[in-house]
């Protein structure tokens, strides 16, 4: 008995501490005497940008097996917000994440931003800020080539692969529903599991954005031509860091305007 | 700011509830299957281990070490990606059963052993020496008295069980870590949710732990 009480006293004291956490008031808002956000002047002070990137997306983030270096669409961008906040885009850290630990790292401050294929969407938006989006692309479908499907109208009844940061699951969800066929999901933690239940045949098709799944075209497999609900990506920063928001949003539309985010697309071959 | 814990990432859980539920009913059912299955290898191959004859006991020794001294994750890795390739697809909750069946198997297989081979071997020769056949003198005499031994450990096997489980989430297994995962990833609303499900975990394995507790006071007691 007198240890059921520990117990309690115990899951008390987690959830008051969580409680705690969450009613804690704005900080960082709020601006120094020479008018940069204390968030950024955070960042200065520090003297490096950190940031959260994939490194298992080819040519967004990506960390090449033999030099093991991290290059791609979203590492320029960050080298660009890493000169913009301090005047050199070397002051760099990056940190792989993934759709399970880009939001955690974001919330403990161990990075300053995600620029990481991350989707907007309404819900998402209530936890973090975002930028207006750098790049839209829709959803499509990698299947076997020994399978025989021309589009998503033949998947009725099939089972889809999708990763667990799931935009894509409800726009195949929705799309289906419009063509009115059946599709069940089976969701995963990284897309190498999902190629690899592609492989055995656990699920028909591997679907995430176009993108994405140019990276995993192999000889046995094929993109449908489907594509699909507009994915737009945008950097996440932490809520509360409300200058930083600004600053990474003002700079996402100088680029824009400049054509310099055209052009790194196009570098990247993206268009 | 928003904190990891917001209310409102509470009440989208407590709306979302059935999601949870439904993955606390496969982890139920996951475990209730697998932990048949490594009860019945573990007493299979825990008594093959104590057998006088020298197949049985490489048999034995052979199942328990290769399945100790490799990851659970990638002996369901393997069930669920690599027999397909072999032309062998078994259905997702068999993977989970079987994967976590035969690797808490071989744990429970070494406790059975160790219990069996607790009971002094004067009892299996006074059983033989009446008359008794092996299986006979097995099954009379000294399982009953092995189990009064075993019973504390076996009950931490399944709690071990149970929260092995959870490797069902890597292979969609639909189960609670799945669901949590899942769910979670879906909005970022990863601080009630793990938290519930970690509580959810802790009231399935705590009664179990008090009951290996409580087993083992009643047999100190007994002894």
């Amino acid at each position: 008995m007198k240890k059921l009480g520990v117990l309690v006293a115990g899951m008390l004291l987690v959830s008051s501490l969580a409680t705690g956490c969450g009613s804690a008031t704005p900080s960082g808002a709020g601006t120094v005497a020479s008018g940069i956000a204390k968030d950024v002047q955070a960042i200065k002070d520090r003297g490096v940008l950190k940031v959260g990137v994939k490194v298992d997306v080819p040519k967004f983030g990506y960390k090449d097996p033999q030099t093991g270096k991290i290059d791609g669409f979203e590492i320029d961008l960050a080298r660009n917000m890493a000169k913009k906040i301090l005047g050199d885009p070397t002051k760099l850290e990056l940190s792989a994440v993934t759709a399970k630990t880009r939001g955690p790292l974001l919330d403990s401050g161990d990075v300053d931003m995600d620029i990481s294929t991350f989707t907007v969407t309404d819900e998402r938006k209530k936890s973090y800020n975002f930028s207006d989006p750098y790049f839209t692309d829709g959803v499509g479908l990698l299947v076997k080539k020994e399978a025989g499907y021309q589009s998503l109208k033949d998947l009725n009844g099939k089972k889809v692969g999708v990763a667990q940061s799931s935009t894509s699951k409800q726009a195949v969800q929705a799309q289906a529903k419009n063509l009115g066929v059946q599709v069940s999901f089976q969701e995963f933690a990284t897309y190498p599991e999902i190629k690899a239940a592609l492989d055995s045949g656990r699920v028909d098709a591997f679907s995430v954005d176009r993108s994405i799944l140019f990276g995993y075209l192999d000889n046995s497999t094929e993109i449908l031509p489907d594509k699909f609900s507009p994915q737009e990506y945008g950097i996440a920063t932490k809520k509360g860091n409300d200058g930083l928001a600004k600053l990474v949003n003002d700079t996402v539309n100088e680029k824009k305007t400049s054509g310099e985010l055209d052009k790194l697309i196009k570098k990247w071959g993206l268009d | 700011m928003v904190g990891p814990f917001a209310w409102f990432k509470w009440q989208a859980l407590f709306r979302d509830w059935r999601v949870f539920a439904d993955g606390l009913g496969h982890t139920v059912l996951a475990s209730i299957l697998a932990l048949a299955l490594a009860l019945a290898l573990g007493i299979l191959f825990g008594m093959m281990g104590t057998t006088h004859e020298k197949v049985f006991r490489v048999i034995n020794r052979i199942y328990v070490e290769f399945i100790q001294n490799t990851p659970l994750v990638i002996q369901v890795f393997f069930l669920y990606n690599g027999l397909p390739h072999l032309g062998l697809m078994l259905p997702v909750l068999s993977v989970g059963v079987l994967g976590v069946g035969i690797y808490h198997g071989a744990y429970i297989a070494e406790v059975v052993r160790a219990g069996i081979e607790s009971v002094h071997r004067g009892q299996m020769e006074a059983a033989l020496s009446q008359g008794f056949a092996f299986r006979q003198a097995m099954r009379h005499i000294i399982l009953p008295q092995a189990a009064r031994v075993v019973l504390p450990p076996l009950t931490n096997q399944a709690v071990n069980l149970i929260k092995n489980t959870s490797v069902l989430a890597m292979i969609a297994g639909g189960d609670l870590m799945y669901h949590a995962d899942s769910w979670s990833a879906d909005n970022i609303y990863y601080g009630p949710a793990y938290v519930t499900v970690g509580l959810l975990y802790l009231a399935l394995c705590f009664p179990l732990a008090r009951l290996a507790r409580y087993l083992e006071r009643k047999m100190e007691v007994g002894a």
